[in-house]
């Protein structure tokens, strides 16, 4: 209920403040320098959200439904959105909320995109992207043989990544599974993995990349252990909601013939899970072999890296066959992994 | 007169949810005996059976297995009692992609290390243990199939070799009939008769239908509200106890 109301005044005054803001960028038209200021506009920004708040508690206590705010509409708890006075959407408090919020934003983001249609009907620009696409449909494949060399060293740095990933994230996800872990101990646990889990997969690969190829130098092994710490959230947290899906019936069966823990997990959940797992593994390479393709372009080794260094160099010809290459291996590797996913259903 | 195998006292059971689903069980189990448990659904007699395994916690009370009371005992104690005492439930609770013959071995669980076992190292005398009882409930020539495509009578018939396999001295079954079809119902049924009178275990189970209970029952209790409302032969249980325990409008139904 609390959780509700909290959600409610939040969405209503963010979206107040946030309005307030681009008014005062209109009204005011600071500069530069003063939108830089970024304590004196997040304290411009609480005060209206505090007067956001104020407004969205008081549009919502008046009995009368139609000045109830977005916010009010959005949040509100089932048993209020069972009923439902028919009006129509101009004639209410939230829909004039959601118009003027959606044009105004869409206004705003053709400005700050510089969108424009004089840059991309310009005829030097156009000029430039036709050649380089001349350059990418006549692919030049004298260097295909070493194209070929790199792409076999980014599936083995993604099927080494993933094999390595698969032991932590096996052990790690029935200490991630809300149904294993009862009990307060178990609880703490749980969460912190959980959140450390969270946490890790927010980091993206390439970001790992990064971090890697300082510790261990540009390469491959750079390459593949930014995969492995991804593969290793990112499984971990599947293969624990399989774990949670699992039915109590054989677990009870096994515990009632006096097993340990250890035997209970062997034998009651794994057979559950174990299909599920491999599904989701093979499915983890796939990612893992285009994800590879991507870090290799900050210095994680393989066909990326090698795609850089020809893009830097404007050699479209050389670019265009890297691409093919790709794109077979990916499209190949989809195809595969869909087949194999099928037949363990 | 000797010792009753079982014996609980004032049993009481809290759910965390502040439902009492027993509030104060008394009742004696003597060796050998079949004893029956009947009630409506949301009675407490599953519960009851998931107190005496320790699937669940009593929330107060006793229960005297084999003269030592295990209502409070954690960890390796409950291990121990649990390979005392099998159990057969409604929906099977086998384990699903295993073979029959896998499926029986699991009941010696409690007797081989965690590392022997799930290297799959059962001993030769488990693995004959598992025939036997296999041969004992008619199904021998189906060990090398897996469970999940067995019918429900034929996976209750593995479930209850599994629980012979732990070598209990007391089997609790938990509706082992409620899923099945009236035919299989019987059978099943024969082969918990059989395990009782050969083998000698004593048998805890609920059940629901009255003219099972008759046939069956060497003795029965009901439960009601979660307290004993009856406790008697099953030849004793008049039409007024029949509405006593199932409510004002029960019919008997008769399955054949």
């Amino acid at each position: 209920m609390k959780a509700y109301l909290f959600r409610r005044t939040f969405f209503d005054s963010f979206i107040f403040a946030y309005l307030v803001m681009v008014l005062l960028v209109v009204v005011a038209s600071p500069s530069p320098e003063e939108m830089l200021l970024l304590e004196r506009n997040s304290i411009l920004f609480t005060v209206a959200m505090f007067i956001g708040a104020v407004i969205s508690s008081g549009l919502n206590k008046a009995s009368n439904e139609k000045l109830h705010t977005l916010g009010e509409s959005l949040f509100q708890p089932q048993y209020k959105k069972a009923t439902k006075n028919e009006v129509s959407w101009y004639k209410t408090m939230a829909g004039w909320q959601l118009t003027v919020f959606l044009c105004v934003t869409f206004v705003v983001g053709i400005r700050v995109t510089k969108f424009s249609l004089l840059e991309l009907l310009n005829e030097d620009g156009f000029a430039g992207a036709v050649r380089l696409f001349k350059g990418l449909f006549s692919p030049n494949f004298e260097i295909l043989p070493k194209a070929v060399l790199n792409i076999i060293e980014t599936i083995f740095m993604a099927f080494i990544a993933t094999i390595l990933a698969i032991p932590f994230a096996f052990v790690l996800s029935f200490f991630c599974a809300r149904n294993i872990m009862k009990g307060p101990v178990a609880y703490a646990i749980y969460m912190s993995l959980r959140t450390l889990l969270n946490f890790t997969r927010a980091i993206e690969a390439i970001i790992w990349a990064i971090i890697f190829s300082v510790w261990v130098g540009i390469g491959p092994f750079a390459g593949m252990l930014a995969l492995m710490i991804h593969s290793i959230a990112s499984l971990a947290k599947q293969y624990s909601e399989m774990v949670e899906t699992v039915s109590d019936g054989p677990i009870e069966g096994i515990q009632s013939t006096g097993a340990t823990k250890l035997q209970t997990v062997w034998f009651a959940i794994v057979p559950q899970v174990i299909l599920p797992y491999i599904s989701f593994t093979v499915y983890r390479w796939d990612i893992n072999v285009r994800m590879a393709t991507i870090i290799g372009l900050v210095g994680g080794g393989g066909i990326g890296t090698m795609l850089i260094q020809y893009q830097g160099q404007a050699m479209w010809p050389e670019v265009g066959c890297i691409i093919l290459v790709i794109a077979i291996v990916v499209w190949a590797m989809d195809q595969a992994s869909a087949v194999i996913r099928e037949a363990l259903k | 007169m000797s010792n009753p195998i079982l014996s609980v006292k004032n049993l009481v059971k809290t759910y965390p949810n502040g439902v009492q689903a027993l509030k104060g069980v008394s009742f004696d189990v003597k060796q050998g005996e079949f004893l029956v448990v009947i009630g409506l659904s949301g009675s407490g007699k599953s519960t009851l059976l998931r107190c005496i395994n320790r699937l669940h916690d009593p929330t107060s009370g006793e229960i005297f297995f084999e003269g030592s009371d295990i209502a409070q005992v954690q960890g390796e104690e409950v291990r121990s009692l649990r390979k005392k005492v099998g159990m057969i439930f409604q929906h099977f609770n086998l384990v699903p992609r295993h073979t029959v013959l896998s499926n029986v071995l699991m009941g010696s669980l409690g007797r081989v290390g965690s590392f022997k076992s799930i290297f799959g190292f059962f001993s030769p005398k488990d693995k004959t243990d598992a025939h036997k009882y296999l041969k004992l409930v008619g199904i021998a020539d189906k060990e090398k199939i897996r469970v999940d495509q067995l019918s429900g009578g034929q996976q209750q018939r593995v479930a209850i070799a599994r629980a012979l396999a732990q070598g209990p001295s007391i089997l609790l079954a938990d509706e082992p009939v409620a899923s099945l079809d009236p035919a299989t119902c019987h059978t099943v049924m024969d082969y918990l008769k059989k395990v009782n009178k050969e083998l000698g275990i004593t048998i805890v189970c609920n059940l629901h239908f009255l003219s099972l209970v008759r046939q069956y029952a060497t003795r029965v209790i009901a439960l009601k509200g979660g307290k004993v409302v009856y406790e008697g032969s099953p030849q004793d249980i008049t039409e007024e106890w029949f509405e006593k325990i199932y409510g004002q409008d029960a019919k008997e139904v008769h399955i054949n």
